[in-house]
Formats: structure tokens, sequence, C-alpha cells
């Protein structure tokens, strides 16, 4: 299915997934499927991410939250929305293999009968595809020339999972100028999403795939005469096979998705009839000419467009961003290995063509040196890596796209290393992980809307997340209380110094947990000081734990001789005892003290000692029911007239 | 007539209780109980009036004189009663001044000679309750319409066994002028031999 449920953290946030980064983050958003709205997901937050697109509904987002892969998706487009509208930008799914092998089967047909010729090339194609592993994706994959436009093939030996600044990439046929890394890598990127459904369609029947029609570009197919389907598939030689494009009738290359000239979609004729009826699962994006049908058939299979709707505004930056996430395909790049090492350790001489030359002469020097000039040694070297690696991504943008890894990883290690000495460990600890943070934290820029409630509510969230994560405690650490500016603190540490949030915005954020509903909440003791703590140690919880402690004092003898009854009174504890009981700072403990006080549990004594509070034995219930004179003789009056009868 | 000792209530050995709570409900209580304590050591000690000063117990007995009650222990009173020696706790003399404003509140204290007094009264019974009881031994002895002393009233032998034998002459006078108010007895004579009558 196009949209899967999603988990999501304990802060109502999706959980990324690793090496996922957030782009960015809009509220008030609707999802359609197709043409009909999803009744249960009218409102909520839009995520986009570097891998996905989630939505995570307001009313349940337990249950109600979706996301989809940003590699499942084909194409986008942007409506920019009209009168009472909203804008919307409309995601076109891929086919998944299965409705894939159906709508190509009978398409295979309509194909001759668009262009009536066949091709070489068609037909070096089909035979590629009928067994798919033989022939890898890749070969066919073209890259255009920036400076005379001229078509190349993409090296046969060219991986776009491997490559990096250093490959050696071959020149222009026509004007020899070498292509940028990353030009080549996208046009092989491109070519490889393109194909990696079809290769993998296990149907030995379709010797030429044909892409499904998306609903939007029905009224142009149809229009198209479906007369000749049912004649054989082509097994000709015609070199020239080519896409003919609906729109402008120019003929492409069968390998393209899109017109070259006008940028229609190229698009399959429509299935045939008979085989409609006898498959059970033509529910393809063919048939679907009416859109009731449409809607009663969105079985788990048929690939639906979907739409986000964006009635809080936000749908520019949101569409800038995909366009950006999608050319980048993060998700490629998952599981890249690093750049050899050998390359690094050689002196740039060699940067490029001889990789194993270098590695072999670094490694001579290597074994050369030894004790304190070998560390020295090693130190440059590492140095000298770094350099070049930094030198060679911040080049341009693109080229920092594409070796983005290695930045993230030598990022860390810059963390770790500064880490040393100066800090505490639990705060170093944090800082370390400031890396692995820097794609989730939510900055002003991210987050859409005009106002910035959204981007309170998502540092809400983040904030959220960040105390109740298991992994780092932080709140665990601090007997599950802290000081909102002990948190204020150490939370802008771990961002590692950008997008520090200001105490402004830090509160604001923070006040907004008990309307969120997230697991963490504020509180304020009288005197004006903030905690934060979990939602579930509410006051009666603290007071249970001090009574129970100050019970236990009654069992055990004080330490020296006391004046009172301490097996009746037990004895008075500071704030100091219970900051070290319960693990409190002493600032916490006096508040938790107050605030026990404050609800009748503890009574103070003021001595020589300090303040120390006790059980409260002083309000013992005589209190209540202890009355003035007047009271006693207006009761008394009150008693004598209902005696009497009068009331 | 030997006393013994008065029996301070558990509560007197519990540290916080010379401490003024910041809780509402809890200095509340801790106000009745210091009020009732105070009127149930001075009841035990037959005392009226009770000096406020923390100072020595010579001036206490000066200032504030226990009058005619016949006292054996050392020193029954403000410094007895406000300083627990056991625990070296003692209540301040601002809480001291708060509990006996809660009492006035009530009826049952009274600065003598006018707010802001260093004694005060302490009306375990309050004039009302004398005045009550003199009017029913009055009536119980067959002596309306009959002219007493005040000295009569309080030291003489008619009175030993009613309660208010021994009462403070001052505290007898207001007594009395309640009794006056209501019409039912009246004071004569000079500043040193008052008689009352009673009708």
């Amino acid at each position: 299915m196009f949209l899967k449920q999603i988990d999501l953290t304990t802060a109502l946030r999706p959980s990324y997934l690793p090496d996922e980064v957030l782009l960015f983050v809009q509220d008030n958003v609707g999802l359609y499927e197709g043409k009909y709205k999803l009744p249960d997901q009218q409102n909520g937050q839009v995520y986009l991410t570097s891998h996905r697109i989630c939505y995570v509904d307001k009313a349940d987002p337990r249950k109600q939250s979706v996301a989809l892969d940003l590699k499942d998706v084909e194409r986008y487009e942007f409506y920019a929305g009209f009168l009472k509208s909203s804008a919307k930008v409309t995601l076109i799914p891929k086919p998944s293999k299965r409705s894939s092998l159906q709508s190509r089967s009978p398409g295979l047909g309509s194909t001759p009968s668009r262009n009536g010729t066949s091709s070489p090339l068609q037909r070096s194609d089909t035979p590629a595809r009928t067994p798919p592993v033989e022939q890898p994706p890749p070969s066919t994959a073209t890259w255009v020339c920036t400076i005379c436009t001229f078509s190349n093939p993409v090296p046969s030996n060219f991986d776009p999972a491997t490559a990096n600044v250093h490959t050696p990439l071959p020149p222009c046929l026509a004007c020899g100028i070498k292509p940028t890394l990353t030009h080549v890598l996208k046009a092989a990127i491109s070519n490889a999403t393109s194909r990696a459904p079809n290769s993998l369609t296990p149907n030995v029947q379709t010797p030429l795939p044909l892409r499904p029609r998306p609903v939007s570009e029905l009224s142009g197919a149809v229009s198209e005469p479906s007369t000749p389907s049912s004649t054989p598939p082509p097994q000709t030689a015609d070199p020239d096979a080519s896409f003919q494009c609906p729109r402008c009738t120019f003929l492409n290359h069968p390998s393209l998705m899109v017109c070259e000239i006008c940028g229609a979609q190229l698009i399959s004729h429509d299935v045939p009839a008979e085989l409609r009826q006898t498959q059970a699962r033509t529910e393809s994006p063919g048939p679907f000419l009416n859109p009731a049908v449409s809607s009663l058939a969105s079985s788990p299979d048929s690939p639906e467009s979907v739409k986000i709707s964006f009635r809080g505004g936000g749908e520019k930056i949101f569409y800038e961003r995909l366009k950006g996430a999608m050319t980048q395909r993060k998700w490629l790049l998952q599981g890249a290995p690093p750049i050899p090492k050998s390359i690094r350790s050689s002196d740039g001489n060699s940067s490029l063509g001889g990789s194993d030359s270098g590695a072999t002469v670094a490694q001579t020097e290597r074994v050369k040196t030894a004790g304190i000039a070998g560390l020295e040694q090693r130190g440059l070297d590492r140095r000298k890596n770094n350099e070049i690696v930094i030198g060679t991504a911040f080049e341009d943008l693109e080229a920092l796209m594409a070796s983005a890894k290695e930045i993230v990883a030598l990022a860390e290690s810059f963390a770790r290393q500064g880490k040393s000495g100066k800090t505490s460990a639990q705060d170093s600890a944090l800082l370390a992980e400031s890396a692995a943070q820097l794609g989730l934290i939510t900055t002003k820029d991210i987050v859409g809307g005009a106002d910035e409630s959204l981007y309170l509510s998502e540092l809400a969230r983040n904030l959220a997340e960040f105390l109740t994560d298991d992994a780092r405690g932080v709140l665990k650490k601090a007997g599950g209380i802290m000081s909102l500016v002990d948190l204020w603190a150490m939370f802008n540490r771990a961002r590692g110094g950008v997008e520090l949030v200001s105490p402004q915005d830090f509160e604001k954020a923070v006040r907004l947990w008990e309307k969120l509903k997230l697991p963490v909440r504020l509180r304020t003791f009288k005197s004006g000081v903030m905690v934060v703590q979990g939602r579930d140690r509410t006051d009666e919880t603290t007071v249970k734990a001090l009574l129970g402690w100050l019970q236990d004092l009654h069992s055990f003898p004080p330490d020296r001789e006391v004046p009172w009854d301490w097996q009746r009174f037990g004895r008075g504890v500071t704030a100091q005892d219970a900051a070290e009981r319960f693990g409190w700072s002493i600032g916490v403990a006096e508040e938790e003290l107050e605030m026990a006080e404050e609800r009748g549990v503890l009574c103070r004594e003021e001595g020589i000692e300090g303040l120390k509070f006790w059980e409260n034995f002083i309000d013992t219930g005589e209190g209540k029911s202890y009355k003035t004179k007047e009271q006693e003789s207006a009761e008394q009056m009150i008693k004598a007239l209902r005696e009497a009868g009068f009331v | 007539m030997s006393r013994e000792p008065f029996p301070f209530p558990w509560e007197y050995s519990f540290p916080p209780f010379f401490t003024r709570q910041t809780n509402l409900t809890t200095h509340h209580a801790q106000l009745v109980k210091w009020s009732s304590l105070i009127l149930s050591y001075c009841r035990h000690h037959r005392l009226f009036k009770l000096s406020l000063s923390p100072s020595s117990t010579s001036s206490s007995t000066t200032t504030g004189p226990p009058s005619s009650v016949d006292n054996p222990q050392p020193s029954p009173g403000a410094d007895e009663l406000f300083y627990n020696r056991r625990l070296d706790k003692r209540l301040s003399i601002a809480d001291i001044k708060e509990t006996i404003d809660f009492m006035r509140k009530d009826g049952r204290a009274e600065y003598v000679g006018g707010a802001g007094g260093d004694v005060v009264w302490i009306y375990w019974r309050t004039p009302e309750e004398w005045a009550t009881m003199i009017e029913e031994w009055v009536d119980g002895t067959g002596q309306k319409g009959t002219v007493l002393t005040l000295y009569e009233l309080t030291e003489g032998d008619g009175t030993r066994g009613a309660e208010f034998h021994g009462l403070d002459p001052e505290l007898l006078q207001k007594a009395l002028g309640v009794l006056v108010k209501r019409g039912k007895a009246q004071i004569f004579g000079q500043e040193d031999s008052q008689g009352v009558k009673f009708f």
C-alpha cells in the first residue's frame, strides 16, 4: 500500500529511520486519496523528511498516522489552490509490483499500434527484461552533457551506490568535457529507480513494459484509438522502436518516462476489456475511468495518488523541499560505503586516478616510522584526510550531498574529540550524540506556518522526546525531576551550539506540554521555581514517597539521644536529607517538602539545625471540629429551632 | 493545697509544635492546640492572669501575680508553659501574642489594661460563666437579698468548696459587673470594703 502505518515516538512524532533528516513540518493539513478525502485524516501535521512524508493525525495520532516513502513516489504535482479549495501537493505513486504486472501485460499489444514501427533498440531491450537478471539496469543509462547536450552512456562500471568524488568519469563523447560526479550520479540514479520495478517484474510474458496510466492522464489516453490492441507483441528487429508522446507525438526513447519535448507522461494505452474481466485484480490504474469505481476499488494494491491539502499554508516551502528531497534521493545513499581510506592517505597527487599506488606509498611510509614520530605521522595523515574530505565536500552543495555521509561521520568524531575533559561526563555523552541529533531537531525554518505556534509545538515534542529518551535518561538521572533552567542549558548544549533555543521560546514550548498530552509536564512551585517531571509523577506520589520515608524513621533509632519520643514522632528531615534520599537537587527537595507541607502532610520546625520537616502531628483533625463560640451558639440555636419544628 | 505537676499533652513534646506553621490549616490546628493547652494549664494551676514576657521567674511573678492562688510549683506561669526545658524549645513572643489574639477572638483571653499589654487574662471561665456560677451559689444557699462583702465571696469560709473560691478580685469585679448589668446584684461601698447585694 502506498500509505503505511507508522510508529510514533513518545512525543507523538514519527520515529525516524537511521540517517533520516527532517526537512519540513506543517500543521493543519488533510489527506486525499485520488479525488476523495480520507475521512479520518483531515487534520494533522505533515512531516517531510529526506526519506518519507509522514502524516500525524491530531485527533487520533496513534491510529491514523500514516507515511509514504519518497522512493515510491513517481511524480509530484503542485496545485496552487483556487477560491475555497486549498493548495495541494499531489503525490503519484510508482506502480507497485503487482499492478505493474497486470497493467503491462495487456499493454504490450498497444505499443506497435502507436508507432507502427518496431526497433532493434526495443528488441534489444525486450529480451533483457524477459530474464531480468541478465542485464543490469545501469547499462542503458545516459547522461546529457551540460555543455553540448549530447547524450552519453553512463559507464557500465559506474555504480551510484559506491561512486564518490574520486571515481574516474569519462569525458563527454562529443565535446570532451568531463561531467560532474553529481550529474552522472543523478542520471544513473534516475535510471536505476525507473528501471528497478521493471527489472524485478517476474512476468516472463511481458516483453515490453508499459507504465500504468495515472488517473490524471486518462482523458488524453482514452481519446486515442485502441482498436489494434489485439495485435501480437512485436518481435521485429526495427531499431527505431520508441514511445510516441500522446501530447506532442514526439517519438521518445523507450526508457524515458516523460516526454523529452513537452514533459507529458508517457503512458500505455488502455487495457483491453476482455483482460479486465478475466483478471480479478485488474483494478490497476487503467480502468479508473469512473471515479466512483476507483473509490470503491481502492484495494491495497492499486496505486492511487495521494493529495496533501495545505489548509494552513506552507505548501510552497513544502513543495520546494520535496523537490529537493526527490532530487537528492537520500534513501539511495543508505548503506553506501565510505571513501576508501587509501585515497585519503595519498598526498593528493593521485587523488583521482592512481588510488592504489597512493595507498601503497602511504603504507610504506607508515611502516618506516615508529614511536612518537609514527604517531605524529598518523595524526598528520588523518588531518590531511579530513582536510581533503572537507575541502572536496564543500566545493559546492552538490558535492556535499554526495559525500554527506562522511561529513556526518567526521562531525561526530570532532564532537567526540572536543568533549575531552572540560565538561562533565553526562554532558559530553550528550554532546557526542549531537551529530545524530542534528537531523531531528526542530528549527524555525523547518517549520512552516505564519505564526510560531507550530514551531513551539514541535519544539515541545522535541523536548519531550529528549527528556523521555531511555537511552539518554535525562530525567531519570535527575531523580525524575529537574529544574527548567537546567533542562534549557542541557538541551541547548545537546544541540551542539547551532539553532539554540531562546529562553522565551523554551518556556512557551514547555507550557504546551499539557495541551499536547505529552508524557512530561511542567510544574511551578509556589516560589515560582519551574521544574519538569514525568506526567505520572504527581504531587500525590511524591507525598506518598515522603510519608513512607518519614514513617520508616519511626522504627530506626536516631543517631544520637533525642529528647522526644522518636518511636512516636520519628524525626525531622532537612531538605539536604530529602535530596540525598531521593536523588533530587537541594532546590527541588526544598520545593517538594514545602509542597507536602502546603498539603498539610508535613509540618516544620525551625531550630538551630535549620529548617526541619516532620510528619504533621499538629493537625490531627481537631482543627476541623473546633468551633468558635458564635458558631457554637448559632448551631445550638438552629438545633433548638429544629427541635421546636420551626425549621 | 499541693498540686501535682501539670500533665502536659503529647504535642508538647513534639518539636515542630514550637515553630509557627506556615500552612494555614496546620497553623490553625496549632493555635487551637496551644490555646487549649494554655487554658488547661491555667485551670490546673488556677491562674487567672498570665505574663507574656519571656523574663526570669521572679519578674514574671511580680508583673503577673497569680494572686492568692496557692501554688506549690516553683513557677507555674508563662516561663514553664511556653518553654519546654527538655526539648530546649521556646514559643516565641510573637507566636504567643498570636495565640493570645486567637483566644481573644474566642473570648478566652483579654489584655489586662487594654491591648498591647504584657499581662493577659486567661478566661478558662469567662466573667459571664463566673457570674452564673456565683448566682447559682447565691440561689443554692438562699442568700438572696443579703449583703456580702467581696472578701467573703472569694476568701470566706462560706464559699470554701465553691469553684470561685480564691477568685482574683479584679475578675470577681468583672463577674459581679455582669450580674449588675443583668439586674441581679448591686455593688456598693468603698474602694477596699465593697459589698454586694443579690436580688
